[in-house]
C-alpha cells in the first residue's frame, strides 16, 4: 500500500543545488596511481592551501574529516618496494617523516598568531606523533594553555579552558575520541574536590602535572588491555583483524611475545588499506599472516575463531564506531556465532546514542577508485559506520573486562 | 594460629578428594573457616585491613588451587575480602567525620611535622572510596595511593591527634574484627537460607496449569517448585533423567512424595517434547561475569532447544554462586571429566579397552564430562535470593558483591608493602 518514495533523487536535486564538492571532483581527475597512496593527502594538502582563504580557519571544506585524514597519514602504505623493504629491514618508516613534512607546509600556512589559535596548532603538533592517541594530544594542548595561561583564579582558569576545549572540538567535529578526551578532562577540572583545599598555583601545577601524566596512562592503559586479552587468545586460534588499530596491535604482540601460536587474517581495509601496514608490523612480530580483500571475510569467517577490532569511540549503546566495514564483519561473525572483541581505553566512551547509520556528524574522506569517476556518479564516501552492541560480545578496555551493557553504566556514572 | 592450620589443611585435602559435594556445602564451610582464620589473626594497631587480607590471602590462594573447578571456594575467598575492604572503610570514614572538625586547624601543623605534601581529609576519603570503587572513568585522571596505605594514612591521621586517642585506636582495631565477622555471619545465613529466598519467588513465575521442564536434580528447583505447589498452583513437571548420574529419578520421587503431577523422559526425548513445555527451569553450578552458567552436562542442549522453540530459560543461582571471572574456554578449563565407570561396564568392554594392535593408544576412548557451559544469549532469566535478573545485569552484581582487587587471588609479595 506504502510505495517507498524515491528520496535519492529529491536529494540528489538537494545536492547539486549547493556547490559542487571540489575534492571529490579533483580526487576523481587524478591520474591513476593505485600504489602510491600518499599522493590523495597531498593533493589534500595543496588543495587546503589553495582554498584556504581564511588561516584562521584550517578546515576549509568541512565535509572532510580531519581526524581520518590524519590516521591515513599514519597507516597508510606508501609504495610496493617500500613494503618490501619493510620487509627486510626493521624499525625505519620513512612515511612518517613523509607524513611530518606534508604537515609542515599546513602549519607554516597559518601563521600562529594569537593565543586562541595556539591550542590548535599545539594539538596538530602533538598528533603528528603516529604513536600518540587523540585524547592524549587534546589533553597535552589542554595542558599547554593552562601553562600559558595567566588566569589567577580557579574560574578564571576553567573559563579559558572551555573556550579552548570548545574550538578544539569544533575544529574537527567528526572525530570522538578528540571530544571525549576534551570531555574528560573538563570534568576532572571542574569536578575534582581536591583542589578546594590548596592554594592556585599547586592546583594549577597538579592539573599539568596530571595531564602530562595523561600520556602514560594512555601508554598503561594499552598494556592493561593487552593484559586483559592475553587469556582470550588460545594455542592454534586464527584471529581476524580489521582496520589499523594501535590497541589491537599492542594485544597481538603481548600475545607473540608469550609464545602463543595463532594466525592472523587481516582485511584490506579499503580505502586506506590500513591491513596492508597492519600485514607488514605482524610479519615483523613473526606471526602468520594472511590478507584477505575485505569481500573475501564471509567466505573465511568459517575458519576464525574470534574478531579483534578496535574502536574509534565507544557510545553510550555499548555500540561502537570503528572504520567503514567492521558492522559488514560483526554481522557476519554474529551470524556464523564467532565472538567479536573490542579493545578500546576507556577515555573513548562519548555520551552519543546513534540509532542507525546516518545519526552521526558525516566523516566523509576521499576515496581514490584509480580510474576517472564521471562527475555523475555518486560515491560514498563515510569513512566510519556503527556496529550496535548486541553483535558485540566482549569489550576490553583499562576498567577491566566489560559486556556491552556496562559502558552506559559507566557513563551515567561519570557525568551524573 | 596453629590450630587453624590444622582446619585448613583438613578443608584442602576434602577439596582435593573431591569430598564435598554441592556448592552450597563448600560454600558454608569456607566460610566457617575464614572466620576462624580472622578470629585467629594477630592484627597490628596500624594498617589493621592490610594484615587481614593478606592473611585471607594466604589461605584462600591455597584453598582455591585445590579444587579450581569449584567456583564457589574462589567466590566466598573474593567475598570475604571485599567485606574486610568493605568495613575497613566504613570506619575510615566515621573515624574521619569524627576527626574532620578538628583536623581542619591541625593542618598547619602537620605540614611542618611530616615533610610530605599533606593530603587533606576530603582528599584522603575521596580517595578512600575510590579504591573501594572498581577503576572508572571518573578516577581515570585522579592520583589514587595504594591500597593498603589508605588505612595507614587514616590512622597516622588519629596519630597526629596526640596521645589521647589511643584508647580510641585499641577499641578500632577490635571494632575491625568484630565488624568483619559480624558481616561474616551474615553471609554463612545468607548462604544456608538462599534456598527460601528464592523459593518466595515462585509463585511470581509460576502460573496455573503450566508444564515445566527441569535437567537432573537440583535442590533449588526442588524447594522453588514446592513453594508454588504449597500456594495452590497446580502444573506438570516433566523431568529429564540427567543421564549418566540420573539424578532426575530422584528428583521425580521426591516431586511426586510432595504432590506433584510428574512425567519422566530421557535426555534424548527433551527435543520432542520441548514443543509442549511453558518454561524451563534449571539449577546452576556458577554463574560467571558475562552472564554465562556452568550448568550438570546436557543443560546446554536443553537451552537450544528452548531457544528454538521460544520457550524461557530460567536459571536459578544463590549469590554465592556469582563469580567474576570471564570464561575464556569454559568447555574445557571450569569441566571436570568424571570416571567412564559411569558410562561403561568395566566388564563387558573390557576387551575393548585394551590397546589397540600396533598403536599405543586405546581405540575406544570414554569421556564423561561434569559441566557445560550455557552461553547468556541463551539464558531469559536469573532468580538469585535478591530477586530476578537479566544475565546482561550480572555485572552490577558482581560490583556490589566483589572488589576489583580481588580477581587474582594471590599474596602480595612483601616488597609491595
Amino acid at each position: 500500500m506504502w510505495w517507498r518514495s524515491a528520496s535519492f533523487i529529491l536529494d540528489q536535486r538537494h545536492l547539486q543545488e549547493d556547490p559542487p564538492n571540489d575534492i571529490a571532483s579533483s580526487s576523481s581527475k587524478q591520474p591513476p596511481d593505485t600504489l602510491s597512496s600518499l599522493s590523495p593527502p597531498q593533493t589534500q594538502n595543496s588543495t587546503f592551501m589553495a582554498t584556504a582563504a581564511d588561516p584562521f580557519n584550517p578546515i576549509p571544506n568541512p565535509k572532510i574529516s580531519a581526524y581520518y585524514q590524519t590516521r591515513a597519514a599514519h597507516t597508510a602504505v606508501v609504495t610496493s618496494d617500500w613494503l618490501a623493504q619493510a620487509q627486510a629491514a626493521v624499525g625505519h618508516h620513512p612515511d612518517d617523516a613523509q607524513a611530518a613534512q606534508t604537515h609542515q607546509p599546513l602549519l607554516a600556512a597559518s601563521p600562529s598568531s594569537g593565543k586562541s589559535f595556539c591550542v590548535i596548532n599545539e594539538f596538530n603538533n602533538w598528533r603528528k606523533q603516529p604513536d600518540l592517541a587523540e585524547a592524549v594530544a587534546a589533553i597535552r594542548a589542554l595542558a599547554a594553555v593552562i601553562r600559558a595561561s595567566e588566569a589567577t583564579t580557579m574560574m578564571e582558569l576553567e573559563i579559558e579552558l572551555k573556550k579552548a576545549s570548545d574550538s578544539l572540538k569544533s575544529w574537527d567535529t567528526t572525530s570522538i575520541s578528540l571530544t571525549a578526551g576534551c570531555d574528560l578532562f573538563m570534568r576532572y577540572v571542574t569536578r575534582t574536590s581536591a583542589l578546594e583545599y590548596e592554594d592556585f598555583n599547586s592546583a594549577r601545577s597538579r592539573l599539568i602535572e596530571r595531564a602530562e601524566k595523561f600520556g602514560e596512562i594512555s601508554c598503561k592503559a594499552r598494556r592493561i588491555i593487552a593484559m586483559l586479552s592475553q587469556d582470550f587468545i588460545f594455542d592454534g586460534c586464527t584471529i581476524l583483524v580489521h582496520g589499523f588499530s594501535r590497541v589491537v596491535l599492542e594485544v597481538l604482540k603481548t600475545a607473540a611475545q608469550n609464545k602463543k601460536l595463532f594466525r592472523v587474517f587481516c582485511t584490506e581495509g579499503r580505502p586506506d588499506r590500513t591491513g596492508l601496514r597492519l600485514s607488514n608490523e605482524l610479519a615483523k612480530l613473526d606471526v602468520p599472516v594472511k590478507l584477505l580483500i575485505d569481500s573475501a571475510v564471509a567466505y573465511t569467517m568459517d575458519e576464525v575463531d574470534m574478531v579483534f577490532v578496535g574502536a574509534d569511540g565507544v557510545v553510550e549503546s555499548g555500540g561502537i564506531i570503528n572504520m567503514m566495514g567492521t558492522y559488514q564483519i560483526a554481522l557476519v561473525a554474529h551470524s556464523m556465532n564467532k565472538p567479536v572483541y573490542v579493545a578500546a581505553e576507556s577515555y573513548k566512551f562519548a555520551r552519543l546514542y546513534p540509532l542507525d547509520q546516518k545519526d552521526m556528524a558525516p566523516a566523509l574522506r576521499p576515496i581514490d577508485f584509480g580510474v576517472p569517476i564521471p562527475s555523475k556518479v555518486e560515491v560514498e564516501r563515510s569513512a566510519r559506520d556503527y556496529t550496535p552492541p548486541q553483535y558485540l560480545t566482549l569489550l576490553f578496555t583499562d576498567l577491566g573486562v566489560l559486556t556491552p551493557s556496562v559502558v552506559s553504566d559507566e557513563l551515567i556514572q561519570l557525568y551524573l | 594460629m596453629p590450630d587453624v592450620q590444622v582446619l585448613v589443611n583438613d578443608f584442602i585435602n576434602k577439596l582435593r578428594k573431591r569430598k564435598i559435594e554441592g556448592s552450597q556445602a563448600t560454600s558454608r564451610q569456607t566460610a566457617e573457616l575464614l572466620r576462624s582464620v580472622i578470629s585467629q589473626t594477630r592484627v597490628p594497631y596500624t594498617n589493621q585491613a592490610g594484615a587481614l587480607i593478606d592473611a585471607v590471602r594466604a589461605v584462600g590462594e591455597q584453598l582455591i588451587a585445590a579444587n579450581p573447578v569449584e567456583l564457589a571456594v574462589g567466590n566466598i575467598v573474593r567475598r570475604v575480602l571485599h567485606i574486610i575492604r568493605e568495613e575497613d572503610l566504613s570506619l575510615a570514614t566515621a573515624a574521619i567525620a569524627g576527626l574532620g572538625l578538628s583536623s581542619v586547624s591541625d593542618d598547619e601543623d602537620d605540614a611542618e611535622r611530616d615533610n610530605h605534601p599533606v593530603l587533606s581529609a576530603a582528599v584522603v576519603a575521596a580517595a578512600a572510596r575510590s579504591t573501594l570503587r572498581p577503576p572508572s572513568l571518573q578516577t581515570l585522571l585522579e592520583d589514587v595511593p595504594d591500597s593498603g596505605a589508605v588505612p595507614h594514612t587514616s590512622s597516622s591521621g588519629g596519630d597526629s591527634e596526640g596521645k589521647s586517642k589511643s584508647a580510641d585506636k585499641s577499641s578500632r582495631s577490635r571494632k575491625l574484627k568484630h565488624d568483619v565477622i559480624e558481616a561474616l555471619n551474615e553471609l554463612i545465613q545468607d548462604i544456608t537460607t538462599c534456598h527460601e529466598l528464592i523459593a518466595e519467588q515462585a509463585v511470581e513465575h509460576i502460573h496455573q496449569n503450566e508444564v515445566i521442564l527441569t535437567l537432573g536434580s537440583s535442590r533449588t528447583v526442588l524447594e522453588f517448585l514446592c513453594a508454588a505447589k504449597e500456594k495452590k498452583r497446580s502444573f506438570r513437571v516433566f523431568v529429564a533423567e540427567g543421564a549418566p548420574r540420573y539424578q532426575g529419578h530422584l528428583l521425580a520421587k521426591d516431586l511426586v512424595t510432595r504432590g506433584l503431577q510428574t512425567t519422566l523422559i530421557t535426555d534424548s526425548a527433551v527435543f520432542a517434547m520441548i514443543s509442549r513445555v511453558n518454561m524451563v527451569i534449571v539449577g546452576a553450578h556458577a554463574v560467571m561475569a558475562n552472564g554465562g552458567v556452568i550448568a550438570p552436562v546436557g543443560l546446554n542442549m536443553v537451552a537450544l532447544a528452548a531457544q528454538r522453540h521460544a520457550v524461557p530459560f530460567v536459571v536459578l543461582a544463590g549469590s554465592h554462586k556469582l563469580c567474576p571471572l570471564y570464561p575464556h574456554n569454559p568447555e574445557v578449563l571450569l569441566n571436570e571429566l568424571r570416571s567412564p565407570s559411569e558410562l561403561l561396564d568395566f566388564g563387558e568392554f573390557s576387551d575393548c579397552m585394551d590397546f589397540g594392535i600396533g598403536t599405543a593408544s586405546p581405540l575406544l576412548h570414554v569421556v564423561n564430562p561434569t559441566f557445560d557451559y550455557v552461553p547468556p544469549k541463551l539464558v531469559s532469566l536469573f532468580i538469585t535470593d535478591t530477586g530476578g535478573h537479566n544475565p546482561s545485569y550480572v555485572y552490577r552484581l558482581i560490583a556490589d558483591y566483589y572488589s576489583a582487587d580481588d580477581l587474582v587471588v594471590q599474596r602480595r609479595p612483601p616488597t609491595a608493602s
